[in-house]
């Protein structure tokens, strides 16, 4: 198996290396870089990070890619199948391992690493509910070589054009499924997260789509036709659940897969690599663990019980954001305290409690700080942060599974759930309304709520019975911090990344910027970056020249009429006597002048310069760069006259 | 010369069609960058190839400063280190649609052209606002360039604004005349053609003077002088490039 990946990988190198040199640097980078190999000799599979990459590659790309693997194989080029997805290893154990929070990948990972997930299997492992009646929820470490396929690439159906990938039903015949795709195209051409009013129609489909096959491109010359046929693609990148929806049964799932690598066997082989890889299969079910808790599943579990008896959730809260690395101020203060006492009594009066303020002010920060609080007074407690958009997903997500009702569930089984921006529910009619009971559930049974927003409750626009909802319990605003907390939090961060920033140099900073912290952070990390880089203490010089690039004003596009303009009216002559061929001190010096400030100032041509100064040739436009160079050092008034110019025209 | 050994090699090789792939190519590397005075703006973003740190970080400059160099040269660097990245110009393809960034925070780098092209559109901005988020929650790079620095881009929104702020901000600096001079040399030494300084100060006296320009025009003198068996000198570059 190691071998015969190796030997997909090593086909796709060599093909990478002829994309190389015949594509630009731009279009290898943007469509062919981002692909990911795997397969065997018989099969070559590209793994594109979304839809709309794969559709590009397989109508630029696909053609030449098939070219190339047919010239390098002498005899029997495998087959090509574009999917997306990525492939399951740890590509990068580095910055995997330095994430401080690698909590936050399970979630998403799972995504990928669940190939043989069922919908409510899938769903099982989001909200990790062991669904009643089922004998084993098969759910997925991220990153364990366990699920060894890829969770989008789906067997091949050499009839079936991917457009109609998770969106259409089954079809028989390619007739039929074209009509079909014309009809998704058109609904589902607006938005890549559906709108919502869609999705309900698209459950349906979706789950008629077990047997469909049509994941993947394959290299018969059919579906190169049928491909090319489809201009119109549905842009709706399907979720990934949607497509595994298809894998759904495991046995079913081996059998494809061998199906496909048996071409050339005997039969023997064919049963060996079949019960070898329904084998490996039960071998992954049984490795496959909760994302949530860490721990094997260990199967049927009655889950009518209460939440207590629920694996705990993975709270996706960063444990850096705490009271503790909290910079307290006149801004803040109100809100902190306010952040408290809920943290220390969840659930009580301040329910839910929602902070508003501008932007990188800290309002995530505090509520980490309550999640983080709440979960070491009670390391049981079933504590979530979630950010709107994320919620949103993933409601969108359940329901195109139809895993709906889980979702539900573990929304509603949490004791305290914590939600980010919620300004971004705004037209999102059937989340807010799914939030709704969500709040109305959690409230009703004295759960802390948490929200944030950028403005206050009633200036949301979102459904009224949401808005009053969120005023209900304690409404606290952070302000921008004034000049005291913005040095405090600059101490307190450099403190964090163990730099020492002395007061005055801290004072400095706060002083030019004064705008919202994330623009602090920016700065400090800008100044710190800097004091390594130079190895010097970080000093009010070094802070200045730091500084600089972040403020630094955007240069305007300047043109050569522009400076023959200025400099005409600086020294008040007209532009045409810089054109003309008098030869006079009085012309001749701004000429020059206007000519060295079009080499520095515009990337024209020497010769360009010299025709737009009246047809002159270029080595009079290099003469007149030197002679100002030199009068500059001769003459303060050229000198100031050169700086002068130049300000007014960057300015 | 090396180009006459890939045409050689070719048929014992490979079939007929193929010429070997031999890397000869003017892809964007960090190598065939001339650091000029960015040396610490390309320190970092060496930096944040290895260790993630920074997670985000933004260049801006003006045109022809050599940022989208850049950020393909992070691309192809990181393919050493088995990263998966991909580069965005939204210049060229904000008119695709948002639908482009689904799923994009499972790379582990992404770079981003041109932001500036995108902004002021709601849809878009809230598109990156939650790429961005979706990146620093999975520490995954993100390398944005820029026109402008992150205060004067045209943001509208204030949540995307404040983020594009948060990250390691550095100016990317043109190069002066002596630096373009080293530039041009260097990539000619990169595609096997020697470029004395004689020569190359006669190009950059006639050629416009844009960076892409002044590599235009050593493309053109190089298949000039493949073509015709010539070194370059300037009666010969006088000659190709009809100055």
């Amino acid at each position: 198996m190691g071998l015969m990946r190796m030997q997909a990988q090593a086909l796709w190198q060599q093909c990478l290396g002829y994309l190389q040199d015949e594509l630009t640097s731009q279009h290898f980078n943007t469509w062919i870089r981002p692909l990911q190999a795997e397969g065997d000799e018989h099969e070559l599979r590209l793994l594109a990070p979304n839809r709309f990459v794969m559709q590009w590659v397989a109508d630029k790309y696909q053609h030449r890619i098939r070219e190339l693997l047919t010239d390098l194989c002498d005899l029997q080029p495998p087959h090509l199948k574009l999917g997306i997805g990525s492939r399951r290893t740890v590509s990068n154990p580095r910055s995997k391992a330095s994430a401080p929070a690698p909590d936050s990948l399970v979630q998403d990972n799972l995504v990928q690493t669940s190939g043989f997930s069922t919908s409510a299997q899938a769903a099982a492992a989001r909200y990790p509910k062991p669904p009643v009646g089922r004998v084993q929820t098969r759910q997925t470490k991220p990153s364990t070589p366990a699920a060894a396929e890829p969770s989008q690439v789906i067997e091949e159906a050499q009839d079936a054009p991917i457009d109609e990938k998770p969106l259409a039903a089954p079809k028989k015949t390619a007739k039929k499924s074209r009509a079909q795709k014309s009809n998704t195209s058109l609904t589902s051409k607006s938005a890549t997260t559906p709108s919502l009013d869609q999705v309900p129609t698209k459950t349906k489909t979706t789950k008629k789509s077990k047997s469909a096959q049509a994941h993947l491109l394959t290299s018969t010359k059919k579906q190169d036709k049928a491909s090319q046929a489809e201009h119109q693609v549905p842009l709706l990148a399907p979720c990934p659940e949607v497509i595994q929806e298809a894998q759904a049964d495991p046995k079913h799932q081996a059998k494809t897969q061998t199906a496909e690598a048996n071409k050339g066997r005997t039969a023997a082989e064919r049963i060996q690599a079949y019960t070898r890889s329904v084998r490996e299969h039960e071998e992954r079910q049984r490795q496959q663990r909760s994302p949530y808790t860490g721990k094997a599943n260990t199967s049927t579990k009655n889950s009518s019980k209460k939440a207590a008896a629920l694996p705990k959730a993975n709270s996706q809260l960063n444990l850096q954001h705490t009271f503790d690395t909290f910079v307290e101020g006149k801004s803040n203060q109100l809100a902190r305290a306010n952040a408290r006492q809920v943290a220390e009594k969840p659930g009580g009066i301040y329910n839910p409690l929602f902070i508003h303020g501008g932007v990188g002010l800290g309002k995530t920060h505090l509520m980490h700080a309550v999640g983080n609080f709440i979960q070491q007074q009670n390391p049981q407690a079933r504590v979530m942060y979630v950010n709107s958009e994320r919620f949103v997903a993933d409601m969108v997500k359940a329901l195109q599974l139809g895993t709906i009702n889980e979702f539900k569930r573990f929304y509603r089984s949490l004791d305290a759930l914590l939600v980010d921006d919620i300004q971004f529910f705004v037209s999102k009619e059937r989340s807010q309304e799914e939030f709704f009971y969500t709040l109305n559930a959690l409230l009703e049974e004295n759960k802390q709520i948490i929200l944030t927003s950028d403005r206050y409750p009633k200036e949301i626009a979102v459904d009224e019975r949401l808005k009053s909802r969120f005023g209900w319990g304690l409404t606290v605003a952070i302000d921008p911090p004034e000049l005291e907390t913005r040095v405090a939090i600059l101490m307190k961060k450099a403190d964090l990344a163990k730099v020492h920033l002395p007061a005055e140099s801290a004072l400095f900073i706060a002083q030019k910027i004064r705008s919202h912290v994330r623009d602090l952070e920016g700065a400090l990390n800008r100044v710190i970056a800097d004091a390594h880089f130079k190895r010097h203490p970080i000093d009010t010089d070094l802070i200045r020249d730091s500084l600089k690039d972040l403020f630094a004003v955007q240069e305007k596009q300047i043109g050569i009429d522009n400076i023959q303009r200025m400099v005409a009216d600086h020294y008040k002559i007209k532009v045409a006597d810089l054109l003309s061929k008098r030869r006079t001190r009085a012309i001749a010096r701004p000429r020059q002048l206007a000519m060295a400030l079009a080499k520095e100032l515009t990337s024209h041509s020497l010769p360009e310069i010299g025709t737009a100064f009246g047809g002159r040739d270029h080595t009079t436009v290099l003469h007149a760069c030197r002679k100002i160079r030199a009068l500059q050092q001769e003459l303060p008034e050229i000198r100031e006259d050169w700086q002068y110019l130049l300000r007014l025209l960057t300015a | 010369m090396m180009k006459m050994g890939k045409q050689k090699y070719t048929g014992e090789i490979v079939p007929a069609q193929l010429s070997l792939s031999v890397g000869l190519r003017d892809d964007a590397t960090l190598a065939n960058f001339l650091a000029g005075d960015n040396q610490v703006l390309v320190a970092h973003l060496q930096q944040q190839l290895l260790t993630c740190d920074p997670q985000y970080l933004y260049i801006w400059g003006k045109k022809d400063s050599g940022r989208s160099h850049l950020l393909q040269a992070a691309c192809h660097a990181s393919g050493h280190q088995d990263l998966r990245s991909l580069y965005l110009p939204l210049r060229d393809l904000a008119s695709l649609g948002i639908e482009l960034l689904e799923g994009l925070d499972e790379l582990d780098l992404i770079c981003i052209d041109d932001v500036e092209a995108v902004l002021g559109q709601a849809i878009w901005e809230e598109a990156l606002f939650h790429l961005f988020n979706r990146m620093r929650n999975k520490q995954h790079r993100l390398l944005i360039s820029g026109n402008a620095p992150p205060q004067q881009l045209p943001t509208r929104l204030p949540d995307l604004a404040s983020r594009l702020a948060w990250g390691l901000i550095y100016q990317v600096q043109p190069l002066d005349d002596i630096q373009k001079l080293a530039a041009l040399q260097l990539r000619a030494r990169q595609r096997g053609l020697e470029l004395n300084d004689e020569v190359a100060r006669y190009i950059l006296h006639r050629s416009p003077r844009a960076m892409r320009e002044l590599f235009r025009a050593l493309e053109k003198l190089d298949r000039a002088s493949l073509s015709a068996q010539r070194k370059l000198t300037i009666p010969f570059v006088k000659e190709a490039m009809r100055w």
